[in-house]
């Protein structure tokens, strides 16, 4: 076990490592750059002007020369500073993980409330009317995008109760009433179309590992349906649901970028857009190697689950 | 079981709500710009009803003023810090020697625009290229480490634009300063480069160098976490992305006419909104007090549901028209008989009607108040000349005489931008183009390569649907001269247009005292619509909107607080007004 936990993390530090190059690199080939992006229309520079913003941006300097001083700061945890706003990445990344993470939990919660209950409902009462009901809403929920939801939803309560969630995000242990009020409508969206994959996926899951011979064998010896179900299908069935769950939260970390637009609350999603947008190269860095090390941490939490979930699976 | 119901009621309220807006627009036969309760309306109608209930100049606000509350308006700052980037809501922090009295979207006051007097209080031409500009004396900066309001002094001026006037984002106007000297404590002389009988312009609002103290650029982390300035706001708080909190100044040093204390508003709270739905749902409910609305259906839908709102229809004085930009220096476009063609194809009619819905002036080759136009009136047709037209069958016959009687093959580049409909405008182009034979293939691009084009930094390949390049104020030298004359880089004369003649007039222009200048725009405008040199079709107005308990018009002229300083420090609220706290940005 602690051979193969060595293991994955030397590759995900060599995956790291290649992700910055290659973010460093594609970043670069984008046309424009931050000089030009934050340029007023009404401006009108020189195109020696242009280069000499472009010099003390230090986006004039080799290649390698660039990389060599970022990769040295990423190391020392200072990720440089944002091209547009002058501020340090990491403080600007910090406020943004904190709401991302606050969106993302909550998203995960609100989907396991409503996915979990209605999946195993689903599969233990196959091909009944409450298995229909929820096949549909599942489907539903698949159908209905996050930016339509978002947006009607944004504007009817404006319009209908005159109430928003509010703007200006506090973290829950500083004021939790405001942080669910701004929370919990985008995390409801998110989370109902989270609910619709892990539903379905529950419910098959499920339907699979009940056609199983140890749990004939437990109904043999006499379990009750609810012994059967909760202690000896479910634990086994949750495994994909596990793997769903995990790469939906690294989803999650990234790209709830409309729902974040349309309700004003900034997370990293939107930060990185934004960055995209505007070119600010040292921003787009730090965030996407944030990404990287979050889905490298994540999918090795999934995978050692995997054995607590499953006795038979050994590492080695 | 619950659970299951639970859901079933959510899932029907949603397919309520998804049927809603369908349901309001199967209204639209029968919906007039009366109706209060569907979204669907007679543009006409509603236009005809703004145009009567909502003349261009607001009203002026009752007297005295009340102090305090706390002001909410979007904005797009992306950097409190003048050396990272331009953003007008900078001046709401730091301050230009001079700013507009009046704001130049205003045709009648543009003839003649009145400059206040912030730091600066005089100015002297010595000759056309040697300034003297005396300071106002006890100006202090922000009472905040490590400049501790100290007072502001002609070194400060000299630094801050030394510092900042070969900045991009400055050098449009201070580029021309070759030197500046600190005659005494208040007195700068600045030598220009080149002649400018008219430089006292060029010191005028933020798109000039911002005074800033040297100990707060010098401190870590420079102005950005360090924002000290003069002005009449103090940045307390910013939040990149989503919002910024700003004080009142206790110790600003500008008065208004009555001479009461500036600003009359405790705190202004900006918001970094991205979206039209938020920033509307955010209107309703009361939690902005003022905003600009992109288009007449947005418009309308919120005049039904806020029915007291209090609308400023401003006729756009230029920014924000819908053109065409040509490769000159390419064939076909080479040819003047081409350029004609071209905009002649276009019915400008219809185009205001895809865009605005009707509500919208035709726009020339640059704003019309520069030419003389000083009425609304005047925005016709017949003042711009049979180029601007729709006239397809003379169209064809320049093309033909041109020799392109099956037409030639285009592409047309474009790109979303956000609040503004190119792809409605680019599909219309290629519609009119292709009714005199010209087959045009459209391009989207990414923004940020689109950005890049219209800047002048890339080229385009054959034509790029674009606004005109445009001046921050009411400046000919800003829209025109630098747009136009051939001695200036793509970046600034975007099509690269090259002609001796338009030059020599621009030249003549340039170095003429005052006197003449009139009648020399004019005959720019005589030129530029005849040649053609970039196709320009309409403008729509800007709309502004205020909650009833906003008085943000104590100077008629400025459309929006973001856009003009003075407009955020003589806004006021009355009692009717939201209580808000203002010691942190989330409250």
């Amino acid at each position: 076990m602690r051979t193969y936990v060595a293991r994955r993390v030397l590759q995900g530090l060599l995956v790291l490592w290649l992700v910055s190059l290659a973010i460093f690199s594609l970043v670069r080939i984008l046309p424009g750059d931050a000089v030009i992006m934050q340029l007023d229309q009404a401006a009108a520079p020189s195109p020696e002007t242009l280069a000499r913003a472009r010099q003390e941006l230090g986006l004039e300097r080799p290649f390698l020369a660039q990389y060599r001083t970022w990769i040295t700061g990423a190391l020392h945890g200072d990720l440089g500073r944002s091209l547009i706003t002058r501020r340090s990445v990491t403080s600007e990344l910090g406020k943004r993980i904190s709401l991302t993470s606050h969106l993302a939990v909550m998203s995960i919660v609100v989907a396991l409330l409503i996915a979990l209950p209605i999946g195993v409902l689903s599969a233990v009462k196959q091909d009944t009317a409450s298995d229909y009901l929820a096949r549909f809403f599942a489907v539903l929920g698949l159908s209905l995008p996050d930016f339509w939801l978002a947006t009607v939803v944004i504007t009817f309560l404006a319009i209908w109760v005159q109430w928003i969630p509010p703007v200006g995000f506090a973290p829950l242990w500083e004021d939790p009433a405001r942080c669910l009020g701004q929370l919990l409508i985008p995390a409801l969206i998110i989370g109902a179309r989270l609910a619709a994959v892990s539903m379905r996926m529950t419910r098959s899951s499920l339907l699979e590992v009940l056609r199983q011979d140890y749990i004939r064998t437990a109904r043999a010896k006499g379990a009750r349906e609810r012994a059967v179900i909760v202690r000896h299908a479910m634990k086994n069935a949750f495994i994909p649901v596990v793997t769903v769950i995990g790469q939906q939260f690294s989803v999650l970390l990234g790209g709830t970028v409309i729902v974040e637009f349309i309700f004003l609350q900034p997370g990293v999603g939107s930060l990185m857009l934004d960055a995209v947008l505007l070119r600010d190269y040292t921003l787009i860095q730090g965030a996407v190697l944030f990404f990287a090390a979050v889905i490298v941490v994540t999918n090795l939490l999934v995978d050692l689950s995997y054995a607590w979930l499953d006795p038979r699976i050994r590492y080695r | 079981m619950n659970t299951v119901l639970s859901l079933l009621t959510r899932s029907l309220a949603l397919i309520v709500l998804a049927w809603y807006p369908f349901a309001a627009t199967a209204q639209e036969k029968t919906a007039t710009s009366g109706d209060a309760q569907g979204y669907a309306y007679a543009a006409p109608a509603f236009i005809k009803e703004l145009d009567t209930r909502y003349p261009a100049q607001p009203p002026v606000p009752p007297s005295p003023p009340r102090y305090g509350g706390v002001l909410h308006f979007p904005a797009t700052v992306r950097a409190f810090d003048p050396m990272a980037g331009y953003r007008p809501e900078l001046a709401l922090v730091w301050d230009t020697l001079t700013e507009w009295e009046a704001t130049w979207y205003f045709p009648e006051v543009q003839r003649t625009p009145t400059i206040r007097k912030t730091l600066a209080t005089s100015w002297e031409m010595v000759n056309p290229s040697t300034w003297i500009f005396k300071l106002r004396q006890g100006v202090r900066f922000h009472n905040r480490p490590p400049v501790n309001g100290r007072e502001m002094t002609a070194e400060d001026v000299k630094y801050s634009y030394e510092l900042l006037k070969d900045k991009a984002q400055y050098s449009t106007r201070a580029a021309l300063v070759k030197t500046i000297q600190v005659v005494d404590k208040y007195t700068v002389r600045f030598e220009l480069s080149m002649p400018d009988p008219r430089f006292y312009l060029n010191v005028v609002d933020s798109l000039s160098p911002v005074i800033v103290p040297r100990e707060a650029v010098e401190a870590p982390g420079g102005l950005a976490e360090n924002p000290i300035g003069t002005g009449a706001f103090m940045l307390k708080e910013f939040s990149p992305g989503e919002g910024a909190l700003l004080v009142r100044n206790p110790s600003y040093y500008l008065k208004d006419h009555e001479g009461r204390q500036l600003p009359y508003v405790d705190a202004v709270r900006l918001f970094f909104t991205k979206d039209p739905a938020t920033d509307t749902a955010l209107f309703r409910t009361r939690q902005l007090d003022l905003m600009r609305v992109s288009t007449l259906d947005v418009l309308y839908a919120l005049m039904k549901t806020v029915p007291d709102l209090a609308l400023y229809r401003v006729p756009s004085f230029g920014w924000g028209d819908y053109g065409v930009s040509m490769a000159l220096d390419k064939k076909p476009y080479s040819d003047v008989r081409v350029r004609q063609a071209l905009s002649m194809a276009i019915n400008r009619d219809v185009v205001a009607e895809v865009i605005n819905r009707g509500d919208a002036a035709l726009y020339g080759p640059f704003p019309w108040a520069l030419a003389g136009y000083t009425k609304r009136a005047d925005y016709t047709y017949a003042s711009l000349g049979p180029n601007y037209e729709h006239n397809v069958k003379k169209g064809k016959e320049l093309l033909a005489a041109a020799g392109y009687p099956n037409g030639f093959d285009m592409e047309l580049e474009w790109a979303e931008f956000q609040g503004w409909t190119f792809n409605e405008f680019a599909q219309l182009v290629a519609r009119f183009f292709g009714d005199v034979g010209v087959r045009v293939k459209l391009k989207q691009l990414e923004t940020s390569t689109w950005i890049a084009k219209a800047a002048g930094v890339q080229p385009f390949t054959h034509t790029l649907a674009a606004f005109s390049p445009i001046g921050a104020g009411p400046s000919f030298m800003d829209w025109v001269y630098l747009r136009y004359h051939s001695s200036f880089p793509r970046t600034i004369n975007r099509e690269g247009i090259s002609d001796p003649k338009l030059d020599d007039l621009l030249t003549t222009w340039r170095l003429d005292p005052g006197e003449k200048r009139p009648a020399i725009q004019r005959a720019i405008w005589d030129h530029l619509r005849q040649n053609v040199y970039r196709i320009t079709t309409i403008v729509p107005p800007h709309y502004r909107i205020a909650q009833s308990y906003v008085h943000a018009g104590a100077n008629p002229y400025c459309w929006f607080p973001g856009y003009c300083s003075y407009e955020a420090k003589t806004a006021w609220m009355t009692e009717k007004a939201p209580s808000r706290k203002f010691e942190k940005f989330a409250q």
